[in-house]
């Protein structure tokens, strides 16, 4: 009743106190939230900003120059030529390893979460919910907790201090397996595989030539997702490499970092420019990539979480 | 007669003698299509955890592991410096979060109104620093926290390094990395209604505040909850942020349970402790989630059931 009331007095409650008093205030509410964005966004901008225009001045100048201006001169490409040059190109080799660890690593897992993932969805076998909530209930274990014993359990397999090493921990994703089966639940038809199957098509077959190119999309997704999560991995690889020629690159740059509460940082070598300009060319790769495939990172993100 | 009987008992079983292999080639290829997964699940997880807890049985003497029963617990549970840690990320925890989710949550809430224009701009730039790996978040954060390359901190007087602030400092970065991947959750969840109950609350003369308090708000809960549970575990592991930071300003190894156990594993060498103080890590952090992941279904339950008595008192009037 109330409601109805409401619906037919409101609308000529706004037409009996004028139109444009109305207008005004929300061109006022809109002007209010838009500044609110703006300074929110500036926020967000500020030190990536930052670390575009530090990465144009030489050491003094960052020192002598205020934040956000930029110098007469800009010295980017000098930086940058610095830090290659930096122990024998060690940054290209640091740059060149986060590209082996993130691709291998993205790969792997999607090649073995959807496995996984297709197995749980689509096949009847006792303890399979078991398992599901097994996996499931791993996601809430601190994943650092694993790392130091891993440390352990990785010296007498020859794998600390190996490409091998880093990667394999990283493919176990119980994220992924999680994503793709319920992905392949609810989007493969079951009628498709059977109709492969009554065809004679072997397994293998049915999975690559039929779940696989349904699934595709999520399978981008999670390629994207634990892409990203690797490149920007720091705890793992500061554990599991002592070899500076293996490192990644959050881990290469950490030792820049901490070099410069040393003696030498002052007298020999810029470490501010090293650091600046290192950090620019580490997240400028992951900051262009993610605005091409934003689209697809926020579709496996919320798919995968919304029903957790 | 009897040939005919005998004839279908044969068929039925080789039917079932089909079915059995049908069903055992169905299992053993289940088997197969997990392996990969498994294995690694097993001896990268799974292992390295049981190991852990193995491990923090023993003390090491001598380069001997000796077997002491829960003696290294006994000693943990007296380790001043592991439950100061303990007490840091909790408090860092509970501010950051409640900082970082309002703050996403009203981002997400704003976005979702018609006052606001250029929404996927706004949004992509709120996520953006989910791509930029923390490490790096650190770095730009601490060298505009540092003195000597900021002017703007000389002429304030305040320095957010500073053993004070150092734990807000910590608390900005960490907003500023994670508050935009929320409010992407959060955005994503509110799409996902459909748009007649939006309508209908219209109609009904709700202003965009009414619609985003009463119905838009309680609709997120679920992913709410989530994304409390997921920042927990995430802020209860703090490591980069402050490990970063000690390049820049002094910060004791012991501040957070993560850098404690780091220290204790490869400066001090001594892994059966640095064990029992991650198993630890590990149980409380688990412990407090499912606290607050059954606290929130048994208050969930209590306001739908106040709910449903509401809405049926109602009607015994209205009758």
């Amino acid at each position: 009743m109330s409601s109805i009331e409401r619906a037919t007095t409101a609308p000529s409650r706004v037409v009996e106190e004028g139109r444009g008093q109305w207008a005004f205030v929300k061109h006022f509410i809109t002007v209010i939230v838009m500044l609110f964005l703006v300074v929110v966004a500036v926020y967000f901008l500020i030190p990536v900003v930052w670390l575009l225009i530090a990465s144009t001045k030489t050491q003094t100048q960052l020192q002598s120059t205020g934040i956000f201006s930029l110098p007469a001169h800009l010295e980017l490409f000098q930086n940058v030529r610095l830090l290659f040059s930096y122990s024998n190109g060690v940054f290209g080799r640091w740059f060149v390893n986060s590209i082996i660890y993130s691709g291998s690593v993205a790969i792997l897992t999607c090649a073995v979460s959807s496995m996984a993932g297709y197995a749980l969805a689509k096949f009847d076998f006792r303890g399979q919910n078991v398992l599901f909530y097994i996996i499931l209930a791993s996601m809430m274990i601190p994943g650092t907790v694993a790392t130091i014993p891993l440390f352990v359990i990785e010296q007498p397999l020859h794998l600390v201090n190996t490409y091998l090493g880093v990667i394999l921990p990283l493919i176990v994703s119980p994220f992924g397996v999680y994503f793709l089966r319920i992905y392949i639940r609810d989007v493969v038809p079951n009628e498709m595989l059977e109709a492969a199957k009554v065809d004679g098509a072997p397994e293998r077959t049915v999975f690559w030539r039929i779940v696989v190119p349904v699934i595709r999309p999520a399978i981008v997704t999670l390629l994207l997702i634990s892409f990203i999560g690797t490149w920007n991995n720091f705890f793992l690889p500061l554990v599991l490499l002592h070899n500076q020629s293996l490192y990644p690159l959050p881990v290469g740059v950490d030792v820049l970092l901490s070099l410069i509460a040393t003696p030498a940082a002052d007298q020999s070598m810029p470490i501010y420019q090293l650091v600046i300009t290192a950090s620019l060319l580490s997240i400028l790769p992951m900051i262009i990539g993610f605005i091409l495939f934003r689209k697809q990172i926020v579709t496996g993100l919320t798919q995968g979480s919304v029903k957790l | 007669m009897q040939l005919p009987g005998a004839s279908q008992k044969t068929e039925k079983e080789v039917n079932s003698m089909k079915m059995s292999y049908a069903r055992r080639s169905h299992v053993v290829s289940a088997g197969l299509f997990l392996a990969p997964f498994m294995l690694l699940f097993v001896a990268f997880l799974l292992a390295p955890l049981i190991y852990a807890f193995y491990t923090s049985l023993f003390i090491e003497r001598f380069g001997q592991p000796i077997f002491v029963g829960f003696r290294n617990y006994v000693n943990a549970f007296q380790d001043a410096a592991f439950w100061s840690s303990i007490v840091n990320v909790i408090k860092y925890a509970v501010i950051q979060g409640v900082i970082m989710i309002v703050l996403s949550l009203i981002l997400a809430l704003v976005l979702d109104t018609r006052y606001a224009k250029l929404k996927s701009l706004f949004r992509l730039v709120y996520f953006l620093p989910y791509a930029v790996p923390g490490v790096f978040a650190s770095i730009m954060w601490g060298f505009l926290y540092s003195k000597p390359l900021d002017p703007l901190l000389q002429a304030v007087h305040f320095d957010p390094l500073s053993s004070g602030a150092l734990l807000y400092s910590i608390i900005n970065i960490a907003t500023w990395e994670w508050a935009g991947y929320n409010m992407t959750l959060y955005s994503a969840a509110l799409t996902g209604v459909s748009s007649d109950l939006y309508e209908a609350a219209i109609v009904d003369g709700c202003n965009e505040f009414q619609l985003a308090w009463h119905i838009k708000l309680p609709l997120l809960r679920p992913t709410i909850l989530m994304t409390v549970i997921l920042s927990f575990i995430g802020s209860m592991q703090l490591f980069n942020e402050p490990f970063l930071l000690s390049a820049l300003t002094p910060i004791s190894q012991t501040f957070t349970p993560n850098m404690d156990i780091y220290a204790m594993a490869f400066n001090l060498t001594n892994l059966p402790y640095a064990a029992t103080l991650a198993v630890l890590l590990g149980a409380i952090t688990i412990l407090i989630s499912a606290v607050v992941m059954v606290a929130a279904r048994l208050v969930g339950r209590a306001r739908r059931q106040s709910e449903e008595d509401t809405v049926t008192t109602g009607e015994a009037v209205a009758a």
